[in-house]
């Protein structure tokens, strides 16, 4: 007798080319569109290669804007592996961006070798903290975490909001509020990779994150563990692992790389606190995490 | 003199909170009746937020605001059918199909919303005025506070015990019940799972969306990017927080609504506290509602679970 089974995994060639369909689909639906409006197609792609890629400026310009996202997008897939569906990461960049503020004025007058991993530390510090509360409501509340880190985004942001209105970081002249922080002292400007270039020294981390995340992904017990957590919790349970403990270690770490974002935004790209740059990275960070996850 | 002024304020908050709990009730009864089929319906953030920018187009294009609700009711049941097409027949993560639809939301309402002001000014319109009941509305604090408000407000109030007829007391309302608690049972009888479900969601989305519409049309004559600002997760919320029962949901909206109507007012009266704070103050309330309820015995037994035949 013939019996169906259901597949329990998708082979290799269906996940890749399943991943390639959904960036044929996306560009697809994007012609749709651009064409909707009106504009030519072929153009608006040509301008999109010509500005993202077309020149040693627009190349330079390109990593620096694909910083965030890809320390964002990382937070997404090591979350979502888990099953844990975080989208804190957007309130982890404004944490991150604030704790990396705080420190730039506690540490002021340290030498740089000091004083950036000082401020990069305290930044993501900031973003576990809201990592940390994230996992205690899911942990001890049952509370999930979707719901959670969206409420705690909307207060984070309205506590930058404050801080920068009305609160002591704002940058006032005379009865104006100008909704930004004071401009940083140049020394906490983080340093250009050739000369004078925008290209800042941060491009290099989320190189060096996505390596240490793909060798803890699967070199690490913590790896296992979280992959573990995705697969069948249950089954980890009864292994003797602590699932909280595990959870909130997850949350942490994801917090952190979102965290780690919005502080090289402030001190390598904007040099001032204001939320007109961090607006957006953590939710987009999310999409590129769910294109990435596709693919194992 | 200062009696009086009081008087005043607390009619302002009361008829404030009824305002603002309207639109909400749409969209809250909607994705109950989402959510009791067994679909956790993330998206709702996202399927008010088209319903608004649905209404604000058609509003804009046409002068005509009920053409407008109708739009926000047709987008609101797209965007279930596709939660639909992902959860029922895809069999997609129901959170991960409502973030993707949210954050689709939230991208194609700006992109066509820049694409239709074009760098012009933004065309506004002017939306629902107050409709006086005659008599009821002269009867002191009671009048102005319920019978002096916007058409849909004394519709989204009349669907309260709708639903709970539709839930409790109609056939229909059994089988979409039973497709939150026991879907099994009614494939086994036969009858169609995933044709109730696709049903059930494009309903409740499109009275979410009608609730995004209202916020648009009876509450604002312009649109702005994330022009919802987290209405869809508040409804969430009150739908854990009211057990995922019509009355329950109400009372949950009506605190949520009554909390907002409280920190607008204590701008006006001048508190010296920063308004952020008060801002804030819905979602401060909404995590330590959530924490505090623990036992949510309501909750549909197959809620979110992706109902597959063995």
């Amino acid at each position: 007798m013939i019996v169906f089974e259901r597949r329990m995994e998708a082979n290799a060639l269906w996940t890749l080319s399943s991943f390639i369909m959904a960036i044929v689909a996306g560009l697809a639906a994007s012609a749709v569109l651009i064409a909707s409006t009106g504009a030519n197609v072929p153009d608006v792609f040509g301008a999109l290669l010509q500005g993202s890629v077309g020149s040693p400026k627009a190349l330079a310009t390109t990593l620096v804007k694909a910083t965030p996202l890809i320390l964002t997008g990382l937070a997404t897939v090591i979350a979502f592996r888990a099953q844990i569906w975080s989208i804190g990461q957007e309130g982890q960049v404004f944490a991150g961006a604030m704790g990396g503020y705080l420190g730039a004025q506690l540490l002021a007058g340290l030498p740089p070798l000091l004083f950036f991993p000082g401020v990069l530390a305290l930044g993501m510090a900031a973003g576990m903290g809201l990592g940390w509360i994230a996992a205690v409501l899911r942990n001890r509340f049952a509370v999930n975490e979707i719901i959670s880190t969206v409420m705690l985004n909307y207060l984070v942001v309205y506590l930058l909001s404050w801080l920068l209105q009305g609160g002591p970081w704002g940058e006032t002249g005379g009865t104006i509020s100008y909704h930004q922080s004071p401009m940083l002292p140049d020394t906490a400007f983080l340093p250009a990779l050739f000369g004078s270039s925008r290209l800042h020294a941060g491009v290099l981390l989320p190189f060096l994150a996505a390596a240490i995340c793909a060798l803890v992904m699967s070199r690490t017990p913590l790896g296992y563990e979280i992959r573990g957590l995705g697969y069948n919790p249950e089954a980890l349970r009864h292994k003797g692992v602590d699932i909280a403990r595990t959870v909130s270690v997850i949350m942490m770490a994801s917090a952190a790389l979102a965290a780690l974002a919005g502080a090289i935004e402030l001190f390598g790209v904007s040099h001032r606190l204001r939320a007109d740059n961090l607006i957006g990275l953590g939710y987009a960070g999310i999409i590129v995490g769910m294109i990435g996850g596709l693919s194992r | 003199m200062s009696q009086l002024f009081q008087e005043a304020i607390i009619i302002s908050i009361l008829a404030s909170t009824i305002r603002i709990m309207t639109p909400l009730l749409f969209s809250a009864m909607g994705e109950l009746i989402t959510q009791r089929a067994g679909i956790w319906n993330m998206g709702v953030e996202g399927t008010m937020l088209t319903g608004a920018f649905a209404a604000y187009l058609v509003a804009t294009l046409t002068g005509s605001l009920w053409l407008a609700v109708l739009a926000a009711i047709v987008a609101g049941a797209l965007m279930g059918l596709v939660i639909a097409f992902m959860t029922a027949t895809l069999r997609v993560d129901h959170f991960i199909a409502g973030l993707g639809l949210n954050l689709l939301a939230g991208g194609l309402t700006l992109y066509w919303f820049q694409s239709y002001i074009q760098g012009r000014a933004q065309p506004i319109f002017s939306g629902f005025q107050d409709v006086d009941i005659p008599l009821l509305s002269d009867i002191p604090v009671i009048g102005p506070v319920l019978f002096s408000q916007r058409a849909l407000t004394y519709v989204a109030l009349l669907v309260v015990p709708v639903v709970w007829f539709l839930l409790y007391r109609s056939r229909y309302g059994l089988e979409l019940r039973c497709l939150g608690e026991n879907p099994k049972a009614l494939d086994v009888k036969g009858l169609s799972v995933s044709a109730r479900q696709y049903l059930a969601v494009m309903l409740g989305s499109a009275m979410t969306g009608l609730g995004g519409g209202f916020l648009m049309l009876g509450f604002s004559d312009r649109f702005l990017a994330d022009f919802t600002a987290g209405r869809g997760w508040i409804v969430i919320v009150a739908l854990i927080a009211g057990n995922w029962r019509p009355r329950g949901v109400l009372i949950a909206v009506t605190a949520f609504a009554f909390l907002e109507s409280l920190a607008t007012h204590l701008q006006v009266v001048g508190a010296q506290v920063p308004h952020q704070l008060l801002l804030a103050l819905p979602y401060l309330a909404s995590i330590g509602l959530l924490m505090g309820l623990r036992f949510r015995s309501g909750q549909p037994a197959r809620l979110g679970i992706p109902y597959a035949r063995e």
